[in-house]
């Protein structure tokens, strides 16, 4: 099992505005939770997030978008880092092979239409923003600016979308439908996903700590990332680099509650099952995992329980949140891991599990808390969403 | 591509204050709204799910309808491999609207968790899927007008692919106290009971 080839990658998060930003941040214990800045909310001195330190007007600017433009923050997140995905897979001619792209998205433009939901029906001049609402806006925006005539499509499972957006991906270029798609995602902060969270009562007013005794919650990040996938007669004919291949993925039902795991993990247990099913690899086969690790009490108690029931009678191999530096970004948060899992098998790293102090109580289960140097052929990213949407995938060396 | 054959188990119709199971009223009562009928009939049929209470109007159409044809062919000892694949017109649109008019006035509003929840369709499915713990496929599918050839295509590959044992497929429309749900079962398993019937014919009787 070969796996399907990954040629670029595009990132942007709290960490860094490039592939290389955030590499360094991670090696480098640089995080991106602070305090917000770009939106105005009562709950600012309580909450941490993990923000992209640019203004919609610089975001604006660094695309040349002209004035009368509708983008949301996420359509324009989204288009630097698949833009950059792009530029990274030596793509010249975006509509020389089948090519299409796969964007995954919660938040759309819920964040144009937050801010002017109360006047827009005074203010004929608004409606522009609310007409971006549809989470499908964002993937359109970005075929737009990248000049993309091919199949255009969007995937909204809450915090696994873009696992799902890389396995559509990955199963249409494995099916011979595409030569090559560009898959990924993009959310950016927005009232709604905080209040939202708020209301749920799984935001931390601290760092989060993934997998520790003591979590008290996660803390929302925004970030897009893209990939570059492409077909063995594309890469064998350009004689493309390969960065790492996808070589597993697998998606389950969890079937418990809209808006929280269940205890002993069954969703998350059977999208990893599946996805080793898919890739012909076995659980010790694993070098690194990047676990889901939000920091709430709930995904880290089912997530840990899966891990154990996967890996029954052996050892779990190292693992961690990158969720510490980022904090979770959602719909885009299994894009940004996948960049960072191949940056991991790329670079023979683990990245640690900053914050961790205590384990948890139900479980022998400790992450990975220093950087740790060694080989890695494959890698196991795992994402999880509201809904009981749970995904796996599996990456590995060329 | 191989013959794709597949036969009708069982279905099931609720609307106008009456359920008809495989062709025969079970229940039916005079006009009431739909709060109260979707009520009357989970207490005439003893269903035992108090979550059932705290579920959006569309989601307990949809219950309703499943919970009838579903009961006599789940187990909670085995994986039931039973895909769901349902559509409609309006979306959740009926809850869409009673949660906008929760937010509306800008000085006394209350966006209540709970009944933003239901303001996705496919909720309705995740219901049913942790009533009868299906961790199987699932799909919503919103479309103009009933459309018996694409529900009975998907369901089609869906077998064929040996994605699902059987399926569950139909049309769960709610929208202002307007509402119809046509559900039925689908497997391979040779069935002549419905051998002249088409999902369409069901349907439309």
């Amino acid at each position: 099992m070969k796996g399907v080839a990954i040629t670029g990658m595009g990132i942007i998060s709290a960490i860094g505005n490039s592939v290389e930003e955030n590499y360094i941040s991670l090696t480098e214990n640089k995080i991106g939770i602070s305090r917000i800045q770009n939106i105005s909310t009562v709950h600012a001195d309580i909450i941490k997030v993990g923000e992209i330190k640019k203004t919609n007007e610089e975001l604006i600017d660094e695309l040349k978008l002209n004035e009368n433009n509708n983008f949301s923050r996420t359509a324009m997140i989204g288009t630097l880092a698949a833009k950059q995905a792009v530029e990274n897979a030596g793509i010249t001619d975006i509509n020389e092979f089948r090519t299409g792209l796969i964007s995954a998205t919660s938040v759309g433009g819920m964040d144009m239409t937050e801010r002017h939901y109360y006047d827009y029906f005074e203010k004929p001049e608004l409606v522009k923003y609310i007409t971006c609402h549809d989470g499908g806006d964002v993937a359109e925006k970005i075929a737009e600016e990248l000049g993309l005539k091919g199949m255009v499509t969007t995937i909204s499972t809450a915090c696994s979308s873009a696992a799902n957006s890389i396995m559509l991906g990955a199963r249409l270029i494995k099916t011979g439908k595409l030569d090559r798609v560009i898959v990924g995602g993009a959310d950016a902060l927005a009232k709604f996903t905080i209040n939202g969270f708020k209301t749920l009562m799984i935001l931390s007013d601290d760092y989060n700590k993934p997998f520790d005794n003591t979590r008290k919650g996660l803390n929302l990040g925004e970030a897009a990332a893209f990939l570059v996938l492409e077909s063995d007669e594309i890469v064998e004919k350009q004689n493309k680099k390969v960065l790492a291949r996808v070589s597993g993925y697998g998606n389950a039902n969890d079937a418990f509650h809209q808006t929280a795991s269940s205890e002993n993990g069954d969703g998350a247990y059977l999208a990893m099952k599946k996805a080793f099913d898919v890739s012909g690899l076995k659980p010790s086969e694993i070098d690194y995992i990047n676990v889901h690790g939000t920091a709430t009490p709930n995904n880290d108690l089912s997530e840990g329980r899966a891990l154990l029931r996967i890996y029954e009678n052996e050892k779990v191999p190292d693992f961690s949140s990158t969720k510490p530096f980022t904090g979770h970004t959602l719909a885009a948060a299994a894009a940004i891991e996948a960049v960072y899992s191949v940056l991991a098998i790329q670079n023979n790293v683990v990245y640690p599990n900053l914050n961790f102090e205590v384990p948890m109580e139900e479980f022998d289960l400790k992450p990975q808390t220093t950087l740790k140097n060694k080989n890695i052929e494959h890698v196991l990213s795992n994402s999880f969403g509201f809904g009981g949407n749970c995904s796996t995938l599996i990456f590995s060396k060329s | 591509m191989t013959q794709n054959i597949s036969y009708i188990q069982s279905y099931i119709t609720i609307q106008n204050n009456e359920i008809v199971l495989n062709g025969t009223s079970v229940f039916k009562i005079e006009p009431t709204d739909f709060a109260d009928f979707s009520k009357q009939a989970y207490r005439n049929f003893e269903m035992q799910y108090p979550k059932f209470f705290k579920m959006d109007a569309l989601s307990k159409l949809a219950f309703l309808g499943s919970e009838l044809l579903l009961s006599p062919i789940t187990s909670t000892e085995q994986e039931n491999n039973i895909a769901l694949v349902l559509a409609n017109k309006s979306s959740s649109l009926d809850t869409d609207v009673k949660y906008q008019e929760s937010i509306s006035d800008k000085e006394n509003y209350y966006p209540s968790p709970a009944v933003f929840v239901y303001t996705l369709p496919n909720i309705c499915l995740g219901e049913i899927s942790i009533r009868h713990q299906l961790k199987s496929e699932n799909s919503f599918f919103i479309f103009d007008a009933f459309n018996a050839e694409f529900l009975s295509n998907y369901s089609g590959i869906l077998l064929n692919t040996n994605k699902a044992d059987s399926v569950l497929c139909g049309w769960v429309e709610f929208f202002n106290e307007s509402y119809k749900a046509f559900l039925c079962i689908i497997s391979a398993d040779e069935n002549t009971k419905y051998k002249n019937e088409t999902i369409n014919t069901l349907y439309n009787k």
